[in-house]
């Protein structure tokens, strides 16, 4: 397995048939990838998949067919069974990979602002950025006003910028987003889906958003991926043509999501159908 | 009116507090106010059954519980008391027994958490480690820790020095336990988000384990005041070092219930201040407790 690949370096390529190979330069690139459990479950069963520098990619599929396995082994905390994986690191002055996880990150007893800044906080020498950019990075959600306040003091949706902000606070090159908003209803997610989508393009990062949520996938990503049940392995890969300008709030009336939407539903359902027999 | 308006039963009012919470206001202080008075009245009564009923007579003669020689009564406890808080000659002194007690249970209190606390948080970071020690730990544990009285006694003497480290001895493990327990209690995706952030390990103990154990360790900060006193005062009790315990011990082999009885009301409202201000010391330290 390879981490930390240098630009430059050759990735040796041997994509099935064009549907997972990216457009642009690679900053990940996932071969064969397997993955089984210490108890003999296997949840990945294969997976090669290339996400291009810059690029968003979703990851959807039926529920345990190792879609956050897929992610836990992209951030290295878990190690693939067999297959290679080649994450490359474009600058050395940027964090490599940042990750948001499912489950609440925040730590109580900071304030937001103290959330934000936890990379600061891990890295002294960089400290005097935190007091510039941490205000910033509040600003762009919209939580200018809650710097001082606690965790507990939030709503859920709040919460969740918070721990969005505070994993891209590094201005990581990789972000991995592990089902970040499921647990928030729809008119709070596609809002902050909105800021998140914008942050990624100013940013310039590359992104691996992992989802139950198709229409979360179709609106937020260039491409789609599906997985297959358990073991996951890569169906197939589904380009999204609505652009960087794109507006997440207005762009589910359009015709092309919709009928995206639904070809990637007809293909999902069968792998859920898979999964239920 | 139509037929399906009905008119309103009762309205309740619900202000807004100052600090932007909702209160029902006149009820609330109703409520505080019956419960204070019922309080106040149970006092009463049982003071006053306490000073009177043993006047009865031919009453003692069923039972020492109602004999004044052994049960004194609030009037002579609070003339004894008097007496001894303001260094009457008749009495035995108060302040001094009472400092020495009270500061070798504060001080045997504080080395005691911030050691337990830290040997929790060193155990709780590291399976390997906490695999080792436990079963020594938990064997020491189940020593009953008056048995220790007379062991450390002979180590050290029947001193200041033996009370202090009788309190440590008790309270370390009520609060290596609580702060063990804390430091496995953080979850998988805090520690893996630090993680992901470049934190290291030292790091990881340090700002995301350490606040947890902190926390668990003060939530039992009241019960070890408690435990503390109680232990400073065991050891003098055994030792004879000139404290609380001490004169606890003179007055019951004399025989001086009125002493007793004051002694034990002192040692009583000390346990009753340094158990409110340890809440309040939890309270502010770990304000976000339990919140989410």
């Amino acid at each position: 397995m390879t981490r930390g690949r240098e630009p430059g370096s050759e990735v040796s390529a041997k994509h099935p048939a064009g549907t997972t190979a990216a457009a642009g330069p690679p900053a990940i690139t996932i071969r064969d990838v397997t993955y089984q459990y210490p108890n003999g479950t296997q949840a990945l069963g294969g997976v090669s998949l290339e996400v291009a520098k810059g690029e968003t990619i979703g990851v959807v599929g039926p529920s345990g067919c190792g879609k956050s396995t897929l992610l836990s082994v992209l951030a290295g905390l878990a190690r693939p069974t067999q297959g290679s994986l080649s994450i490359v690191r474009y600058s050395r002055q940027r964090h490599h990979i940042g990750m948001m996880f499912q489950k609440d990150t925040l730590l109580p007893w900071r304030t937001v602002a103290d959330n934000v800044a936890l990379y600061w906080a891990f890295h002294r020498s960089l400290r005097r950025e935190a007091a510039a950019r941490v205000p910033e990075l509040l600003e762009m959600v919209g939580l200018a006003g809650f710097a001082g306040a606690y965790p507990h003091e939030l709503s859920g949706g709040m919460r969740r910028r918070v721990a969005f902000l505070a994993s891209i606070a590094a201005k990581p090159e990789i972000l991995l987003l592990d089902e970040p908003f499921s647990a928030l209803d729809e008119p709070t997610r596609v809002s902050i889906l909105d800021d998140v989508f914008k942050i990624l393009r100013e940013f310039q990062m590359t992104a691996v958003l992992v989802t139950h949520d198709l229409a979360e996938a179709v609106s937020m990503s260039d491409r789609v991926a599906i997985l297959t049940s358990r073991p996951g392995r890569v169906r197939s890969v589904h380009a999204v043509p609505f652009g960087n300008q794109r507006s997440i709030l207005e762009i589910r009336q359009e015709s092309e999501f919709l009928k995206l939407y639904g070809s990637l539903w007809h293909e999902l359902s069968i792998e859920i159908e898979k999964s239920r027999s | 009116m139509t037929d399906l308006e009905v008119a309103p039963v009762d309205i309740m009012h619900i202000g807004t507090a100052p600090d932007g919470g909702l209160f029902r206001s006149a009820e609330g202080s109703r409520r505080r106010v019956a419960i204070r008075s019922c309080q106040a009245l149970l006092v009463i009564v049982f003071l006053a059954g306490w000073e009177w009923v043993p006047q009865i007579p031919g009453l003692s003669k069923h039972s020492h519980v109602f004999d004044p020689f052994f049960i004194s009564s609030p009037s002579r406890i609070a003339t004894t008391l008097y007496g001894m808080a303001t260094a009457n000659s008749a009495y035995p002194a108060l302040w001094v027994p009472l400092g020495r007690t009270v500061s070798a249970a504060l001080i045997g209190v504080a080395i005691g958490m911030v050691l337990g606390a830290g040997c929790g948080l060193v155990l709780s970071n590291s399976a390997f480690w906490s695999a080792v020690i436990n079963p020594f730990l938990n064997a020491f544990n189940s020593v009953p820790r008056v048995a220790l009285v007379p062991v450390v006694i002979i180590i050290v003497g029947p001193t200041y020095s033996s009370d202090v480290i009788m309190t440590v001895l008790v309270v370390f493990f009520i609060a290596f336990f609580n702060a063990f327990e804390g430091g496995r209690t953080v979850s998988l995706p805090l520690i893996e988000n630090a993680r992901m952030l470049g934190a290291a390990p030292v790091q990881i103990m340090h700002r995301v384990r350490l606040p947890v154990v902190i926390a668990w360790t003060l939530v039992a900060l009241p019960v070890s005041m408690s435990l503390g006193l109680l232990t400073a005062i065991t050891a003098e009790l055994f030792s004879g070092y000139p404290g609380m315990g001490a004169l606890l011990y003179q007055a019951s082999v004399t025989s001086n219930s009125s002493i007793t009885f004051a002694v034990v009301v002192v040692l009583s409202l000390v346990g009753v201040l340094t158990i409110g201000c340890s809440e309040i010391v939890k309270r502010r330290v770990v304000h976000w407790w339990g919140k989410v």
